[in-house]
């Protein structure tokens, strides 16, 4: 057994997935978001799927180029083109935060060309969460309340009812459960002969965020038996770190490790960046406030401005726990939070002498000849 | 000894740009005829004065305070300070050197700094990464766009700089104006502490007096824009822009606007129209070109086509009540400070725009519009369309959209510029 082919895996293929199905036939509703800053512990505890909102397979950009143009990201757009083809019909909900300049406009072009489409005639609630762009405690306070808020409009729209303390408290354990599965998993991948490749992890990751997080939680455990008690890859492959821009396709990590490298470690929203740490229980009292402090304190994404010290520190304690060799940067063209915090990460990396890469990619795989010279022309570098 | 040129030379393109105000502002002086390219005259006039102003003081040895163009400069005047705006340098430079900011651009291009960020922050990044700029603070809200989060921390994170950053929160509501109040006055603090100084909050309350009776000549001007044919030159965009960003809290600024009402008053009165003949009445929802202010002045007398206005030039604010308590005049300078070009439209969804831009189409009987797609500017991405669409269905007017860097003359030529409106033009009349 392997985990090529493997059935969990393979649900981050395609967009739609069986789960999905079937917790829609028991009527109950599935929400989307683009960003690891929505709660989806509060999402979950009322009864609603979260559903990580991604455009893997579509190679196509035309019909949203029209609504965005071309300088934008080719990922955002990417997914707009596919909501706008009805591949994102089946969501019962929207759930934008101002992430970055790209995503926070879905919430109007879903509003005025999705979801007001001739031909559509559901109606979808849209929901919009501000986010400070520094961390403060003035910054947490203005946060938690657009939780609070966030959690008043869910029990408006969807449960009309109070989401108890109780509900969010069980929606945490199980929440915390994944994290601690996938950092476990993380170990297996960090280690002298990892047991699990970048892409493997990737696929996993987009599949975690696919389907309800109980089954995800079986899954999860299965694989990690799996891993423990199979081999590791045993060979002089390259260890890289992949850093940067949202990747949500294989084909951009497949790419890297068919050109003789294993992407041991990244620093990626759909990577190790969303289960580093969990919600704190501690007694039990407010426990939305808790999912609150995670979500704020946690480390940052590239929009948080303030915070590139920390961002830094964990690439760097990274690169040392899982003996990296090198590390590639890449953004997706247009993403301007990437594109910095990877420019001033380029420049820390050589002062300490480890070998680095900055690539500039497409969401969809193009361009694939000059990525693949580089990519192996940085680790035929690498010593 | 204290060596002044030294204390000066910690904002060199200051210098660069005021010798350029200088020779242009000679040039059409004495070259012109009295009545020719007043706005150019009279803005370079008053830019020229501020600049030098500023250099003394550098050369005195004041803290140099970079600020982004969302942060009113008024508010600086709570120190004694030489205020540079990060933005407005790079593009005027951009504007009156030969070589424009393009050097600096590629400069940190080369460091690193992705193509598609926005320009405005490019030169004074490249200016600094060459030392030619020796900050003793930046200041910035965590606004309008991606550029500002991803390009200010250079300075922090890679020069040192203290980097001071009041959160700019998103949605046009109650609960944002006090947060961002309260955002200010922490931030001015934790600026003073940088620089040393306390802030001086009475000084600051004389000079957003001044600011508050400027903007009341602004809207009178603007008011005088809805007249055919348009008594304003299209060169008062962007000299309007660059008194806006350099010349906030400043004499020199009601001034120059109070020199424009006289002249525009006169145009009304007379039924004259800088170009001889207005044909097209255009309105910019977004910038002007700034690598090319020529523009403004061909598209006057060649095309017979008047600007009405830029983003920087249609935003006005509430004036500030200065009469009252600390909070209050907090409170007042945080609605200002989310009224300002861009913010304004990137702290809220973009529906209040797109209303804003169907009724100014409609009270300044424009004929078309024209949608300058900046590189940089990713928080307008998803507008053009849906701006287009609302022109069309609910006024009967077209817009072009031309995509460009408009501080950087590389992406998209003056030709092919020139020729797209032409093209255009000839479609309206």
């Amino acid at each position: 057994m392997s985990l090529n082919n493997d059935p969990f895996l393979n649900i981050s293929n395609s967009i739609m997935n069986s789960y999905v199905k079937e917790w829609q036939a028991k009527s109950k509703k599935v929400v989307g978001h683009y960003c690891t800053y929505i709660p989806e512990e509060l999402l979950h505890a009322a009864n609603l799927l979260p559903f990580r909102i991604r455009s893997t397979g579509n190679k196509d950009t035309d019909l949203a180029d029209i609504y965005m143009v071309r300088f934008t990201c080719s990922f955002v757009r990417a997914t707009l083109d596919m909501a706008l083809r009805g591949g994102y019909d089946f969501l019962d909900g929207l759930f934008i935060c101002n992430s970055c300049d790209h995503t926070r406009r879905m919430y109007e072009l879903f509003d005025l060309k999705v979801f007001k489409r001739k031909g559509f005639e559901k109606k979808v609630p849209r929901f919009y969460i501000a986010m400070p762009h520094i961390i403060t405690d003035e910054g947490f306070e203005w946060y938690h309340k657009e939780i609070e808020e966030f959690k008043e409009e869910i029990e408006e729209t969807y449960t009309h009812q109070i989401i108890s303390d109780q509900d969010l408290l069980n929606s945490i354990k199980i929440f915390n459960k994944n994290r601690d599965l996938l950092r476990k998993i993380h170990e297996l991948r960090i280690i002298d002969a990892p047991k699990i490749t970048g892409s493997e992890a990737l696929q996993m990751s987009m599949s975690n965020s696919s389907i309800p997080k109980e089954l995800a939680n079986q899954e999860l455990e299965r694989i990690l038996k799996f891993l423990k008690e199979s081999e590791g890859i045993k060979s002089n492959v390259k260890r890289i770190m992949l850093v940067g821009s949202e990747v949500d396709s294989t084909d951009f990590t497949k790419l890297i490790e068919d050109s003789g490298a294993l992407i041991v470690s990244d620093s990626l929203c759909f990577g190790s960046r969303n289960f580093l740490d969990d919600v704190h229980i501690g007694d039990g009292n407010n426990p939305l406030k808790n999912i609150s402090k995670r979500l704020y304190y946690r480390l940052s994404c590239p929009r948080m401005m303030d915070d590139y010290d920390r961002r830094f520190d964990f690439l760097r304690n990274e690169i040392d726990r899982a003996n990296i060799d090198g590390v590639i940067l890449q953004r997706i063209n247009n993403c301007d939070l990437a594109g910095c915090d990877n420019m001033l990460h380029s420049h820390r990396l050589k002062d300490l002498e480890i070998p680095v890469l900055d690539l500039d990619r497409e969401f969809y795989q193009a361009d694939t000849t000059r990525l693949q010279t580089r990519i192996e022309a940085f680790l035929e570098m690498i010593k | 000894m204290v060596n002044q040129s030294k204390l000066e030379n910690r904002i060199i393109p200051y210098k660069m740009l005021k010798q350029a105000v200088s020779t242009t502002y000679d040039l059409v002086d004495k070259i012109l005829p009295e009545d020719g390219m007043p706005a150019l005259r009279i803005g370079l006039k008053y830019i020229d004065l501020v600049m030098a102003d500023f250099i003394k003081k550098a050369g005195e040895g004041l803290p140099v305070i970079g600020y982004h163009f969302a942060f009113p400069s008024d508010y600086l005047y709570c120190f004694d300070c030489v205020p540079v705006c990060v933005e407005a340098v790079s593009y005027f430079i951009s504007a009156l050197l030969p070589d424009g900011s393009e050097p600096y651009y590629d400069l940190i291009n080369s460091w690193g700094h992705p193509f598609h960020t926005c320009s405005s922050q490019k030169g004074t990044m490249g200016m600094t990464l060459d030392d030619l700029f020796k900050f003793d603070a930046i200041i910035t809200p965590t606004a309008p766009c991606d550029n500002t989060y991803a390009s200010y921390p250079f300075f922090r994170y890679h020069k040192n700089i203290p980097l001071i950053t009041p959160d700019l929160p998103f949605l046009w509501e109650e609960k944002s104006y006090i947060y961002y109040a309260e955002q200010l006055k922490l931030s001015l603090e934790e600026l003073g502490k940088a620089i040393g100084q306390e802030p001086n909050y009475e000084k600051m309350r004389a000079q957003i007096e001044l600011e508050n009776e400027t903007n009341k000549t602004q809207l009178e001007i603007f008011e005088l824009k809805k007249a055919t044919p348009c008594p304003v030159e299209n060169m008062f965009n962007p000299l309007s822009a660059a008194a806006a960003t350099f010349m906030s809290g400043r004499e020199e600024k009601l001034d120059f606007y109070r020199d424009m009402l006289e002249i525009a008053k006169f145009r009304y009165k007379n039924k004259e129209h800088h170009g001889g003949e207005e044909k097209i009445r255009s309105i910019w929802p977004y910038m002007i070109i700034f690598f090319n202010l020529g523009l403004c002045e061909y598209l006057d007398r060649e095309l017979g086509m008047s600007i009405l206005f830029d983003i920087f030039n249609y935003n006005f604010f509430d004036p500030i009540n200065t009469k009252s308590d600390l909070d209050t005049l907090f409170y007042g300078m945080a609605k200002k400070g989310m009224s300002l070009p861009m913010i304004k439209q990137s702290t809220e969804f973009f529906y209040p725009f797109i209303d804003d831009c169907v009724r100014l189409a409609k009270e300044f009987t424009a004929d078309c519009y024209i949608f300058t797609s900046h590189l940089g500017c990713k928080q307008f991405g998803a507008v053009p369309q849906i701006l287009r669409e609302a022109l069309r269905d609910e006024v009967g007017i077209p817009m072009l959209i031309i995509d460009l860097d408009v501080g950087d003359k590389r992406m998209t030529s003056e030709k092919i510029i020139k020729d797209k409106i032409n093209m255009f033009t000839q479609t309206l009349l």
